[in-house]
């Protein structure tokens, strides 16, 4: 009976706690689905309530979006640059990641925390450079394979794992360090090399490790702007965020409505898939953070 | 006037040149086709315009009236590249974003033929080429630059034009006739916004004058300064900033915020003031045209109570800014400089649908490119209520617009004065209260001297 | 025949020197490494260059001038006040992502009806696409359709002719980028301190229980110096974000509102100077000063969380 009055109390406790800050923090998506399907005229008018509609709902800012913009482009785009960008920081950082936790010792150690250190570095004005560095391989890229790397989604695909790669290591450092060292010897001493453990015993049973890398360079991804912005001019190869704050600014006035249907239309899948996997990408994280 | 000025003549030639070239476009398709006979073809046929080829690549801001961008893209440019066997290309990217790209261009050393601004960028003067050949070439065709276009674009230190200014947009007075009809005032001098602020505010319809790190601010107070006889710089592009008339001008908005503004303006971007005309809720700002036609887009129902009116006059002049310079630069490492600076001729030289294409907005820079007569009988057919509302641009863009930095050039101190916002820093100090007006304006001053002092020293003033 | 027997051997020996740790290690690290090295590290190096000269509008050259940009941007009263709201904005903000991300962690990892959607609601923040995000939070705020000063409006709590200006009025323009640059960061710092409350083995609670620790002092004595360490993660990347993105204040108020220009930070100043005014070399200094300072902290956090974890 006490036990049951004091769990009751102890989830009464959750609910107050999480309740009001749930609805805190998904206040402007409330906002963002009111405002995307409200009327044009309806939102500017401010004689009535901003929480509800009143000349009725419209689906013409949705219309709007698919109809007269590429937003399907820059969805696919950011998706498939968000997609290979991922695959890319696992190929560099997994190896990386375990040859510091497993194999160099101390000196790891320091080369783990230099690698994170790249991360502080803003990339406010690192943009030059690396504008730069794209154009030279464009040169390249478009004498040899008659490719044009600048201007396309390719650029910003060689160019994100450069803040993926130093976080993903860092973490897979720290989680390779949790596996028990006997799961290799064991391996070792019967014979597997060294590469063919890794790929054997350490990769499957990095599972939760690797997912967070995965969920956490997506959403660095998606997120990211001032490279988005300068590396790309046309309409067709931008992204999400970068094709919204062009095409739908449109004169002096936002195209409000259409606006919150494009930052909705990500949002709400994304957030679905992490609340679906955040058991595995907390397991994840507490092998790589913790240990 | 010289005959050059005479639209009637010119458009005359311009068809007899259009027709020698559609024959030379057939002359060379028959040409290819009948391989073996290319070259000989081709040889006589080769007129001007014709020798371009490849791709010419364009970036440039999403124009505040998105049926410019339309008209500009699909069929400017488009018509354009298939008269000259080039294939045209355009970018649009959300103003404010400009700079950044323009700075990653030019580090990379690559990137678009043309590239647009909404105020000109000298301090990109040595990575472009010298405009000066295309401001030659219309020049021959419709008549000079006029003065604001050349104080704009050109270094007289350096004797180099850093930029190509197609066009400029006037920038007046936009109020609300019933708001002000209400207190029996109208805009036409700084001394009636003044008597009229507080009651409007009380209305419930503060005026809108922004101060705040955006474009329209700095536009607007720079104008407010000249009007109290104000400048940064004088014609010798030495700071004069610090002077009775800028201290009279900062306590004089002050005024102004404090009896008929609210804290808003410190906040605002610069689509912020053409909300606050939306709304229904200001009275007054200062800003281009596209603050009226939107309401007439959205059939607001005030749109025929929104009126415009030339800058108000100050105890020394009326006298406003430009709101936005539209100005192309040619990289130096631009891949088809040919194709470019021919686009930007032509399109300078028949700027006729380009203005209408903006619905009134974009001015040309070459008075001549469409004489303010033919302006003033276009604005005149605007269906809109007040019906003429338009036909008051000619006599603003005529009268009362001049570059920012006058009676200096605009240079590349100027252009950091302006890109750090200064102005509204200086004025917002006087307006809150944090300092006194003549604090502001030393402040200001020092701030100021250090920037000039930095480009004087490298050669560029 | 020869030339098969001889390559017999040697891809073995091939083989057996990839079984020397360091060998394999050193084969592993260095595509990353090298990848770094190139995408990071160069433009650095450039970057350093570019703060010690006086480089304009984008030319990546510029006369060696040595430390005056520095020495100019140190004097620089503008500069002061971007350090000192850099400070406010990423202590204020990560105090109260600490606060908020730790209690919502307790209260997440007992189970009870609902939770599942809850937990969605908290991490729509950082599903959504910032920049997208943040045009929502420019209406919420906006200077005349803003839903918050409607609210307050109709509760009597604002006046309706200057309602409070969220973005225009210095110490709300800070307090709104802290709110939102919290509201960013808050799912992830939960996230994070769900992972570092998971991994303080179940004994330990058990043998405080046992010692008869219980409320306050077992907080204070037990729980608390256990989760310092996930705190110290926690601040880590939130540090990280703060200091080196510029969205939310580019984005809400880019470094305004004037004259105190309130929400002026390092990096939005860096970028004012640097690109926006041409002023590149002077700009690089600027993005450059916080570099050692921000790899200071982060060293000795990175060493704080895992000697803490050790002892």
């Amino acid at each position: 009976m006490d036990a049951v009055l004091r769990g009751f109390r102890e989830k009464g406790l959750s609910y107050l706690i999480v309740g009001p800050f749930a609805i805190v923090l998904a206040f402007p998506f409330y906002v963002m689905v009111i405002t995307a399907f409200k009327q044009q005229r309806d939102f500017y008018d401010l004689s009535h309530t901003p929480y509800w509609f009143h000349k009725g709902p419209t689906l013409s800012n949705a219309r709007f979006l698919f109809n007269e913009t590429q937003y399907t482009t820059w969805l696919r785009n950011t998706a498939i640059i968000g997609v290979v960008v991922v695959l890319i920081t696992l190929v560099l950082a997994v190896p990386a990641g375990y040859a510091l936790a497993r194999l160099s010792g101390k000196l790891g150690q320091s080369v783990g925390v230099g690698i994170f250190l790249t991360y502080l570095v803003p990339p406010t004005l690192l943009f030059l450079p690396l504008f730069s560095v794209i154009t030279q391989l464009d040169r390249q890229t478009s004498s040899l394979l008659h490719f044009h790397l600048r201007g396309s989604i390719w650029s910003l695909v060689l160019v994100y794992p450069s803040f993926t790669v130093p976080f993903a290591t860092w973490l897979l450092m720290g989680f390779f360090k949790t596996i028990p060292r006997e799961l290799e010897d064991a391996a070792l001493i019967d014979g597997a090399s060294r590469l063919g453990t890794l790929v054997r015993i350490v990769f499957p049973i990095s599972v939760p490790g690797i997912l967070t890398v995965v969920i956490f360079s997506f959403s660095l991804v998606v997120n990211e702007f001032v490279y988005a912005f300068t590396f790309i001019s046309a309409s067709a190869h931008r992204t999400l965020s970068t094709g919204v704050y062009t095409d739908l600014i449109r004169g002096d006035l936002p195209q409000w409505g259409a606006i919150m249907v494009a930052s909705l239309i990500p949002s709400i899948p994304l957030a679905l898939l992490y609340n679906t996997f955040l058991d595995r990408f907390i397991a994840g994280f507490t092998g790589g953070a913790f240990r | 006037m010289a005959s050059s000025d005479d639209p009637s003549r010119r458009e005359g030639r311009y068809d007899r040149r259009e027709l020698i070239r559609r024959a030379g476009v057939a002359g060379v398709s028959i040409g290819v086709a009948g391989s073996g006979f290319g070259q000989a073809f081709y040889g006589p046929l080769r007129f001007k315009g014709r020798w371009l080829k490849g791709d010419l690549t364009i970036i440039q801001w999403a124009h505040f009236v998105p049926a410019y961008d339309k008209w500009f893209t699909d069929v400017w440019s488009k018509n354009w590249g298939q008269k000259n066997d080039v294939q045209v290309k355009v970018d649009l990217i959300l103003n404010t974003l400009l700079p950044a790209r323009a700075a990653a261009e030019a580090a990379a050393g690559s990137g678009h033929d043309l590239f647009f601004n909404l105020s000109p960028q000298a301090q990109f003067e040595d990575q472009v080429i010298n405009h000066v050949e295309i401001v030659q070439e219309v020049q021959r065709k419709v008549g000079k630059i006029g003065g604001l276009g050349k104080r704009a674009t050109y270094n007289p230190k350096t004797k180099k034009w850093f930029a190509f200014a197609d066009n400029y947009v006037p920038d007046p007075v936009v109020w609300r006739h019933d708001y002000w009809n209400g207190v029996g005032i109208a805009p036409s001098t700084w001394e009636n916004v003044r008597k009229a602020a507080p009651k409007l505010k009380a209305a419930g319809h503060p005026i809108g004058i922004g101060q705040s790190a955006e474009l329209d601010s700095n536009m607007a107070l720079i104008a407010f300064m000249m009007c109290f006889g104000a400048y940064v710089q004088d014609a010798k592009h030495r700071v004069t900033i610090k002077s009775k008339h800028t201290i009279e001008a900062v306590k004089f908005m002050a005024d102004i915020f404090q009896s008929g503004e609210t804290d808003e303006i410190f906040g605002w971007t610069p689509a912020s003031n053409n909300n606050f005309i939306y709304s229904g809720k200001g009275s007054m700002i200062l800003n281009a045209i596209s603050a009226t036609r939107t309401p007439e887009d959205l059939g607001l129902p005030f749109a025929d109570q929104l009126y415009i009116y030339p800058i108000p006059k100050g105890p020394t002049q009326r006298l406003g800014l430009e709101h936005v310079m539209g100005s192309y630069s040619i990289w130096k490492f631009a891949q088809n400089i040919p194709a470019a600076k021919q686009f930007m001729a032509d399109l300078e030289i028949n700027y006729k649908d380009a203005f209408l294409a903006s619905k009134f907005y974009n001015f040309p820079t070459f008075p001549g490119a469409l004489p303010f007569k033919k302006i003033q009988k276009l604005a005149a057919a605007d269906p809109h209520k007040p019906r003429g509302k338009y036909q008051v641009l000619t006599t603003i863009a005529q009268k009362y617009t001049v570059n920012p930095g006058y009676p200096g050039y605009t240079n590349a101190a100027f252009s950091e004065v302006f890109g750090k916002f200064l102005i509204p820093k200086m004025f917002a100090q006087v307006s809150q209260g944090k300092m006194s007006a003549a604090d502001a304006v030393s402040a200001a001053d020092h701030d100021f001297k250090d920037i000039y002092a930095k480009w004087r020293k490298l050669g560029k003033i | 025949m020869e030339a098969l027997a001889a390559a017999r051997p040697r891809g073995r020996r091939w083989t057996n020197v990839l079984e020397r740790p360091s060998v394999l290690a050193s084969v592993l690290i260095s595509p990353a490494v090298v990848f770094i090295l190139a995408l990071v590290g160069g433009p650095l190096a450039l970057a350093v260059y570019l703060s010690f000269t006086n480089a304009i509008g984008g030319s990546l050259h510029g006369k060696w001038i040595g430390l005056g940009n520095f020495r100019h941007e140190w004097t620089n009263p503008a500069f002061k006040d971007a350090v000192w709201h850099t400070f406010l904005f990423t202590v204020i903000s990560q105090a109260v992502v600490l606060v908020v991300a730790g209690l919502l962690a307790h209260a997440l990892l007992k189970k009870f009806p609902g939770k599942w959607l809850l937990r969605f609601l908290i991490l729509l923040p950082w599903a959504a696409p910032l920049p997208l995000s943040l045009m929502g939070w420019t209406w919420i705020f906006d200077t005349t359709y803003s839903i918050i000063n409607w609210t307050l409006q109709h509760l009597h709590l604002a006046s309706t002719v200057s309602p409070p200006q969220w973005l225009a009025q210095p110490r709300l323009a800070m307090g709104s980028v802290i709110a939102v640059h919290a509201w960013r960061i808050i799912p992830f710092a939960t996230v994070i301190f769900l992972a570092g409350l998971a991994s303080i083995p179940k004994e330990v609670d058990d043998a405080a229980a046992i010692d008869g620790a219980t409320g306050f002092r077992k907080f204070w004595s037990v729980s608390l110096p256990l989760q310092l360490p996930i705190a110290t993660v926690a601040l880590l990347f939130g540090i990280v974000f703060t200091a080196t993105d510029m969205a939310v204040v580019y984005i809400l108020t880019n470094g305004g509102p004037p004259p105190s220009n309130a929400t002026e930070m390092v990096t939005t100043w860096a970028y004012k100077t640097g690109i926006e005014s041409g002023s590149l070399g002077a700009g690089a200094a600027i993005s450059l000063f916080l570099l050692p300072v921000l790899a200071v902290v982060a060293i000795g956090m990175l060493i704080f969380a895992r000697r803490a974890e050790v002892t």
